[in-house]
């Protein structure tokens, strides 16, 4: 097929995303896509979805912590942030969705706002709430494991 | 801009968790959504840790009017922002009816308990109206669609009458919080604009400044104030 003339082509722009989740969620690119997916339809309707033609391109998650770049039309950033807003969870694993920025190409988005892993998460044992659990420390960040569930909390909640 | 949070035990995040993913977020602050009978928080460490404000907020979750009149009177002095949780008509309207009281939360939970009359007491008290946008971010559906027409309706009364209003996603653990752009860029899809929704979350931390004032040593009553003496 021949390509369209430059003027005709769709302009995109790129949104760069933090994603936290609990440190046992797994949720691939996939996954997160169909939920956005829903997500734009529900909030924008059919049409709304169309004109933002969302589709996620980099998707990355592990232990919690993860980045993800989404692509949508240009002049539709705002409504992609909206619909994003609304994706709570991914397969019944809650999730934080942040745009931490947009860039017109990829890479820029890539170098400006992408961080690369996060930091390590390492496994500990800590005194949450007068009992001694399993946690799962990314930095400041605990996230300590009780019968109800993992609990969000910090280093100074553990001491 | 602050986010009011419902922290550990009521929810699934600390306070110190809710707060750096506040500061993370863009947010000022973050007020505490503690319950009458909670074991005492050092928001102070938070506060020294974190880069963003904690308030001490306490809401009221109480099955009728009675039992939140007597949280009411016992919590005031000890807290800077006072929550009673909306419901069921007769509870909305003793937190609209009672200056006492900050913020009105979740006042549409029960749909029709919430009309002109008591928007004009909220707007007469000075009484905060929350507009919560937890079910919009996290439901879908019908449930989604009842809490978009009920916000629809709150708002057109808040409006009319002229009463105060807080936004907040109310989020029960860190990952429900949504950073302020999101919430500007949800509001303008669901018919409310950004100043309105900048204003609602800034208005957390207005009462909260006002009422430390108002609790500070200095202050008397309204326009009387302690002045220090100059050293001579």
């Amino acid at each position: 097929m021949k390509h369209l003339p430059k003027h005709l082509q769709p302009r995109w722009r790129y949104l760069a995303l933090g994603l936290e989740s609990w440190p046992d969620a797994e949720v691939g690119r996939r996954a997160f896509q169909r939920e956005a997916w829903y997500a734009t339809q529900n909030l924008l309707g059919d049409p709304g979805s169309a004109a933002v033609d969302l589709s996620v391109l980099r998707f990355s998650l592990a232990d919690g912590a993860g980045e993800a770049i989404v692509r949508v039309r240009r002049g539709e950033t705002d409504r992609a942030r909206a619909a994003l807003a609304c994706v709570d969870e991914v397969d019944g694993d809650p999730i934080r969705v942040r745009v931490r920025g947009v860039s017109g190409t990829v890479r820029a988005a890539e170098e400006k706002y992408m961080r690369g892993p996060s930091d390590d998460t390492e496994e500990t044992r800590v005194a949450f709430r007068g009992a001694d659990r399993r946690a799962l420390r990314r930095g400041d960040r605990v996230d300590v494991e009780t019968d109800g569930g993992f609990r969000g909390a910090t280093r100074l909640d553990c001491e | 801009m602050y986010e009011a949070v419902h922290a550990v035990p009521h929810g699934a995040s600390t306070v110190a968790r809710h707060a750096a993913t506040a500061a993370e977020s863009g947010f000022d602050g973050v007020v505490v959504r503690s319950r009458p009978g909670d074991d005492a928080r050092d928001l102070a460490a938070v506060r020294d840790a974190c880069d963003v404000d904690v308030v001490d907020g306490v809401e009221v979750v109480a099955d009728g009017p009675g039992s939140a009149r007597g949280h009411v009177g016992n919590l005031r002095p000890d807290h800077t922002l006072l929550m009673v949780r909306g419901g069921d008509a007769a509870t909305n309207r003793f937190a609209v009816e009672s200056p006492r009281v900050d913020v009105l939360t979740a006042p549409t939970s029960d749909s029709g308990a919430f009309n002109h009359v008591l928007a004009r007491a909220a707007a007469e008290n000075d009484v905060a109206v929350e507009f919560d946008l937890g079910p919009v971010l996290r439901s879908d559906g019908g449930p989604r669609v009842r809490a978009l027409s009920r916000l629809r309706k709150l708002r057109e009364l808040v409006e009319d009458a002229g009463a105060p209003v807080v936004v907040s996603a109310g989020p029960t653990s860190h990952l429900e919080q949504r950073a302020p752009r999101e919430l500007f860029a949800l509001g303008r899809e669901i018919g409310l604009d950004e100043d309105a929704v900048r204003e609602g979350l800034s208005r957390w931390g207005d009462i909260a400044a006002r009422n430390r004032h108002r609790q500070s040593d200095a202050f008397v009553a309204p326009g009387v104030e302690v002045e220090r003496e100059d050293e001579p």
